[in-house]
């Protein structure tokens, strides 16, 4: 890589040889405003939002395809530039509609942004302006207006280059020129979505997420996504206490800028539904309320000693909610058979690009944490429908799901006694002879390991509904009834104690895992 | 100078002055688009020295020692693009013949295609052998399907006789050529376009860096010439760059074609040698504005190029340096000439209304711009016009010049401005009474 040395505004930079006039910009925090440009995707020059001047070409020329050359001085304030930004947004803007007041985009649009940085003019167009499609449907995720779209291409790029799915196309000529999908084609594939992420301006919103709130109105939380073991970082948008989507957030580790529709959209599940708020205990006639005391020591009395016992947890369980459910169930019998629910399925090539097969975002951090002890789920499984155990202990998961839904009933059926875990009435929480009201991802925090060893931290968004707990206390306080008083506390404090113990996780501190996470084992944070 | 009588049904007889003629020379020959006569004319004499003696270096400093510089608008000289060309690329290459003539007032090179369609062959193939290109396109506008139809003739013929495909004339030497007809837009005459469009995708032009030179058709190596450029090249080599450039001016050298239209007693095809008077031109060769009325304005080289009046051609010679200099460019050739009938406002709308039609739509600045210009010239004159539109479509022209991904939003907005300029009188006439006063006063 050979050195080069470049000024822009006045700033001598370091660079290397290959790099364009944008990407070094951005590396040093000059901003340099642009629409068409995105580092993911490939040039398409077309959007002129980045003409800067450099000193002896004669015309201006666009920052994102432009190379750094020895000596170059770059000026991105000077007034041919601002002039030139100006009539770029106005010509941006001429045939856009300015609906603001009722586009999903508004607060978060990047004419809306420029338009207030660096125009800020009436407007000179009173001609009539061109009118193309609204309300166009692109797929079961994508809604399509075509007259707030700039043509920056973005989206169709991201279906060439990305997906590679070439749904999309731009058709037409001159001012009518308009994205549009191919004949018979939908935009469906598995990551459609993030078109809409890409997106600068209000041309393709989320059909899911439109209408239901102003973006102003978000508070956002960095986590991880609860979809699989990907661990694709996100942000959590809340709007009064509920979860009103999921973001993809930056991370070149892991999922770069990119989010599955999948996961995309799991919190409806994940987090919908009527909500389990008070422990219940089975009584002749069915289960019926109780409170906490009464449910945990139903729990003690009926898993002390039985003489098998299974433990299930969620794949969704955080690293500190495995510690503890292993240590809790070992106290019970040492020989309680653990296992994290861990299932595969196939994946088609553009889901490849970002899913994992499972659906166990923390599968790979309960094993570490003593939560598989057995020969994986399947052979758990098999063994509890072929009535091995006395007792389980399922946390998160309706088993129903999991296999032959007669077989599963059949087999909880037979058990003596049934602990079920969980945010909403399951058909497995209906067989159990003590149910627990837990709290979903978005409610805890703690951490997630991914499948590729990356430990990352995951963020309460919103506040659970009263009378449910988080799992982890739930745990700690069925350890202290079993005797073991240790006063686990918080996340961090449990995971002050596995970093102790678990191998892998030695010196890690909680508070060292940024919003990037840390790969386990690269010495991020275990630098002692 | 030389007209071409007859040339085509655009032509009208004219006066042939006493000069060798080198692009137009076997136009009114009858049949000549047939493979016997061009042959017995000494066709393809130049193509068989090319490839039994030359060496392709050879052949490129000769066409450099010519002074050829590209007909199709831009005057770039040919021998110095072909010398852009990596010789040691592991690509394949590819020489492509620009015949997707569309600049209004131009109508040159589908003569040329129509009646020495294997003069254009031929030069496509010299050209090719000089960068040495195995596949060579003729890229031809879906609207021109005759002269699509005679060079599929020709290549045929070409095929037939071994002028062209496997070991031409007994030599290591392969070339194919793919005769393409486009599906008539404009843009797609802009070099990169066309390569988009032969490629198989939407006719939008690419970026550039990098240049076709080296990324072209399929991201490999690639030159476009134009018609009328390649046709000069079997005479070039035939009597030597020394003779062609001994033609035209110091930095204009040889001939060109110029397409004649709008008011004018004789329209039609014209070559003349660069440097040429173009006020003698225009009044003696072309006979003039007919029915005695006088000259308003004149478009020198193609729609896309800025007007100029009577008084600011006295001293124009047709030459690129000339016309340049006079703020004008010679471009494509083709001379639209406006007598005082002519309204400009409604002249200016028209120009607009072309290219508002005819913008790709890729870049910001042209798609939205040439449509809001159109727009504008539109309401001038209709009578709805408003004192702060000329000044609005100055600087809406002067936003696009230079700031958009190819030479189409500066040809939109030249000859916007220049109208504007030109002929301001007559628009702020026609803003204050609502009407034209042109036409009015006529009548």
């Amino acid at each position: 890589m050979d050195p080069v040395k470049i000024t822009i505004d006045g700033k001598e930079i370091n660079t290397t040889k290959g790099k364009t006039v944008i990407q070094v910009a951005d590396e040093v925090g000059i901003e340099i405003p642009r629409y068409c440009y995105h580092p993911k995707l490939s040039i398409a020059g077309n959007c002129r939002m980045c003409l800067v001047e450099i000193e002896k070409m004669p015309k201006l020329q666009i920052a994102c395809n432009t190379q750094v050359a020895e000596g170059m001085n770059v000026l991105t304030q000077s007034p041919k530039v601002l002039a030139v930004r100006k009539a770029v947004l106005e010509f941006l803007l001429i045939n856009h509609p300015v609906d603001c007041p009722i586009c999903d985009q508004a607060g978060e649009c990047w004419l809306q942004d420029y338009y207030m940085e660096h125009d800020r003019r009436e407007s000179r167009f009173d001609v009539g302006k061109v009118h193309d499609r609204k309300r166009t449907i692109f797929g079961p995720n994508v809604i399509f207006d075509g007259e707030r779209c700039i043509k920056c291409t973005r989206c169709v790029r991201f279906c060439q280059e990305i997906t590679k799915t070439n749904e999309l196309t731009v058709i037409n000529r001159s001012d009518h020129s308009t994205i549009a999908l191919f004949d018979d084609s939908v935009l469906d594939n598995p990551l459609s979505a993030n078109v809409v992420d890409i997106c600068p301006v209000g041309a393709l919103t989320d059909r899911d997420f439109r209408f239901k709130v102003r973006v102003w109105y978000l508070q956002k939380t960095p986590s991880i996504c609860p979809g699989c073991s990907t661990g694709c970082n996100i942000s959590v948008e809340t709007y009064q206490n509920r979860i009103a989507r999921f973001k993809p957030r930056i991370n070149e580790a892991v999922n770069s800028h990119w989010l599955c529709d999948e996961g995309r959209y799991c919190f409806h599940d994940l987090a919908g539904g009527e909500r389990l708020t008070t422990p219940l205990i089975r009584q002749e006639g069915g289960l019926v309320a109780a409170t906490w005391e009464q449910a945990l020591q139903a729990i003690y009395a009926g898993l002390k000693g039985s003489p098998s016992i299974a433990g299930i947890l969620s794949g969704r369980n955080t690293n500190e909610e495995a510690y503890l459910f292993a240590k809790l169930m070992k106290r019970f019998r040492a020989d309680a058979a653990l296992e994290v629910f861990y299932q595969e399925r196939k994946l088609n090539e553009v889901e490849k690009i970002l899913v994992s097969p499972d659906r166990s975002p923390n599968f790979r951090g309960a094993r570490a944490m003593g939560v598989g002890s057995s020969d994986g789920f399947d052979a758990l499984l098999r063994r509890l429908l072929s009535g091995e155990f006395a007792a389980a202990f399922v946390v998160g998961e309706d088993l129903t799901k999991a296999a032959e839904p007669e077989a599963v009933r059949a087999a909880l059926q037979k058990l003596s006694f049934l602990v079920v875990q969980d945010t909403r009435v399951t058909e497995t929480t209906e067989l159990a002879h003590v149910v627990l009201p837990a709290t979903h991802f978005g409610e805890k925090e703690g951490t997630y390991t991914n499948r590729e060893g990356r430990l990352q931290k995951l963020n309460d968004a919103v506040i659970p509904p009263e009378g449910a707990l988080p799992d982890s206390e739930i745990f700690a306080r069925l350890l202290e009834l079993s005797g073991e008083s240790n006063g686990y506390g918080s996340p961090a404090q449990i995971f002050a104690s596995l970093a102790r113990e678990i191998p892998g996780y030695e010196n890690l501190t909680y508070d060292a895992i940024g919003p990037q996470g840390i790969e386990l084992g690269s010495g991020g944070g275990a630098a002692s | 100078m030389v007209g071409s009588e007859a040339a085509s049904h655009f032509a009208a007889p004219v006066k042939i002055k006493q000069m060798e003629k080198i692009l137009l020379r076997n136009i009114d020959v009858p049949e000549f688009h047939r493979l016997a006569a061009y042959e017995s004319a000494g066709g393809y004499r130049s193509w068989r020295r090319v490839v039994e003696n030359m060496k392709p270096a050879e052949l490129i400093d000769e066409v450099k020692a010519s002074g050829l510089r590209g007909r199709g608008g831009a005057g770039f000289p040919t021998g110095m693009k072909w010398s852009f060309v990596p010789k040691d690329s592991p690509k394949p290459k590819y020489l492509v013949c620009n015949a997707d003539e569309s600049e209004p007032g131009t109508f040159k090179d589908r003569l040329l295609m129509e009646r020495d369609p294997h003069a254009v062959l031929e030069g496509t193939l010299i050209a090719a052998y000089a960068i040495q290109s195995h596949t060579a396109f003729i890229y031809v506008r879906g609207e021109l399907a005759f002269g699509a139809t005679q060079l599929e003739s020709a290549v045929a013929e070409a095929y037939r006789t071994g002028l062209i495909g496997k070991k031409i004339f007994g030599s290591g030497y392969d070339l194919d050529v793919i005769v393409h007809r486009g599906a008539g837009a404009y843009i797609c005459g802009e070099e990169t376009a066309l390569l988009s469009s032969l490629e198989g995708s939407r006719g939008w032009p690419k970026l550039k860096p990098p240049f076709p030179a080296t990324h072209g058709m399929f991201g490999c190596p690639t030159v476009v010439n134009n018609v009328e450029t390649l046709a000069a090249l079997p005479w070039i080599l035939e009597r030597g760059a020394a003779a062609y450039a001994a033609l035209g001016t110091e930095k204009s050298k040889g001939t060109k074609l110029f397409s004649v239209s709008g008011h004018i007693a004789k329209p039609g095809v014209y070559e003349l040698e660069m440097g040429y008077p173009f006020k003698t031109f225009l009044e003696e060769d072309c006979g003039g504005v007919p029915n005695g009325k006088k000259l308003k304005g004149v478009i020198p080289g193609g729609a896309s190029m800025p007007v100029l009046r009577p008084e600011e051609i006295e001293k124009v010679n047709l030459d690129y340096e000339s016309v340049q200099a006079a703020g004008s460019l010679l471009g494509s050739g083709g001379v639209i000439v406006m007598d005082e009938t002519t309204c400009m406002v409604r002249a200016a709308w028209n120009l607009a209304r072309f290219f508002a039609h005819e913008s790709c739509g890729q870049c910001s600045p042209c798609r939205e711009g040439c449509h809001w210009m159109e727009k504008i010239f539109h309401r001038i004159e209709h009578g709805e016009g408003e004192a702060a539109d000329l000044d609005l479509i100055l600087n809406i022209s002067g936003n696009i010049m230079g700031n958009t991904i190819c030479p189409f939003g500066d040809a939109a907005a030249m000859p916007a401005a220049a109208f504007i300029k030109k002929f301001r009188d007559e628009f702020d006439a026609h803003i204050a009474k609502k009407r034209c006063t042109v036409r009015r006063e006529l009548e």
